[in-house]
């Protein structure tokens, strides 16, 4: 398993903590806020991604679905590790478990993607100008909090998967060139984890 | 006397497959954050925290661990609960090798 990185690398936010009214609270410089918009979206059309075909005709049925054509294994790693095969060693009963989750998965991914890409909208401030150095509140219920919790952990897994990340090779990345694209995009990969260990964290503490 | 009648004995194959116990393993990945899968086990079985912890720590060291079992419909549930939560699960018959 993965940890979160000391410090959470150089991070502007500050960690999530409890608040008044049963909310989360955090605070997040305005780049920040663009970062996570921007990656959320991605994520929302990569998982919303379908092969949408006007010409089959079957459309509706699919919509409502009827379409009982099964979704084929994806080929992208990132796809796969998102909807991963529920049975190892049965393919037949691996592909009849992706016929009958994956589309409801990817539907659930979406919405809690959406659910993350509306609380950044709504925060205070989020209408200031890029070059304001205003920090931004980003206060989340109990529904947003584990819809955050869900859409870093996918961000997390997108990233981590493209990246190649291995269990324990901080110190890899660490050594690349500072202008390697690779490492700017593990910085974010560990921001993200940042975020999310100071989130599981506080959500943690009234579980005990 | 007469020679007792030849019974048939059931084959094992005849058990209700109902019966037949199933488990939900979750993997390790290099990604998911230890606090993170200790409160998805929390959260979703309702596991009390050593229990989930020794669960996350059991899939952390050995790779795999066993965090639930029941019918195969109930397995299949667990596991697409735990894809929803982006851990890596699969199910399967309860003693087939892992």
């Amino acid at each position: 398993m993965g940890h979160a990185a000391e410090g959470g690398g150089p991070s502007l936010s500050t960690a999530f903590r409890r608040a008044r009214g049963g909310v989360v609270a955090a605070s997040f410089h305005v780049v920040e806020v663009e970062l996570l918009r921007s990656l959320v979206g991605q994520l929302l059309e990569l998982v919303r991604d379908e092969p949408a075909d006007p010409s089959a005709g079957d459309g509706w049925a699919a919509e409502l679905g009827l379409a009982d054509e099964a979704p084929s294994r994806p080929t992208d790693p990132v796809l796969l590790r998102l909807f991963p095969d529920g049975y190892r060693e049965d393919a037949e009963a691996a592909s009849d478990f992706r016929r009958f989750t994956e589309r409801g998965l990817r539907d659930r991914k979406a919405a809690t993607a959406a659910t993350v890409l509306a609380s950044l909208a709504t925060a205070d401030g989020a209408g200031l100008p890029a070059k304001s150095r205003e920090k931004i509140r980003i206060e989340l219920d109990a529904a947003e909090s584990e819809a955050w919790l869900r859409t870093l952990t996918d961000l997390r897994l997108a990233l981590g998967t493209r990246l190649g990340v291995t269990e324990g090779d901080e110190d890899d990345w660490l050594a690349l060139d500072e202008n390697d694209p690779r490492r700017h995009v593990h910085d974010v990969y560990d921001w993200l984890g940042w975020v999310q260990e100071t989130l599981v964290r506080t959500l943690s503490s009234a579980l005990d | 006397m007469t020679a007792p009648v030849e019974i048939e004995r059931p084959e094992a194959a005849e058990v209700p497959v109902a019966d037949v116990p199933w488990v939900t393993i979750v993997w390790n990945d290099p990604v998911n954050l230890m606090s993170y899968v200790t409160y998805v086990f929390q959260a979703y079985f309702a596991y009390p925290k050593t229990k989930a912890e020794k669960l996350m720590l059991d899939v952390h060291e050995k790779g795999k661990a066993v965090v639930s079992s029941g019918t195969r419909e109930e397995m299949e549930r667990d596991v697409e609960a735990m894809h929803s939560y982006g851990l890596w699960a699969t199910l399967q018959k309860a003693g087939d090798r892992v």
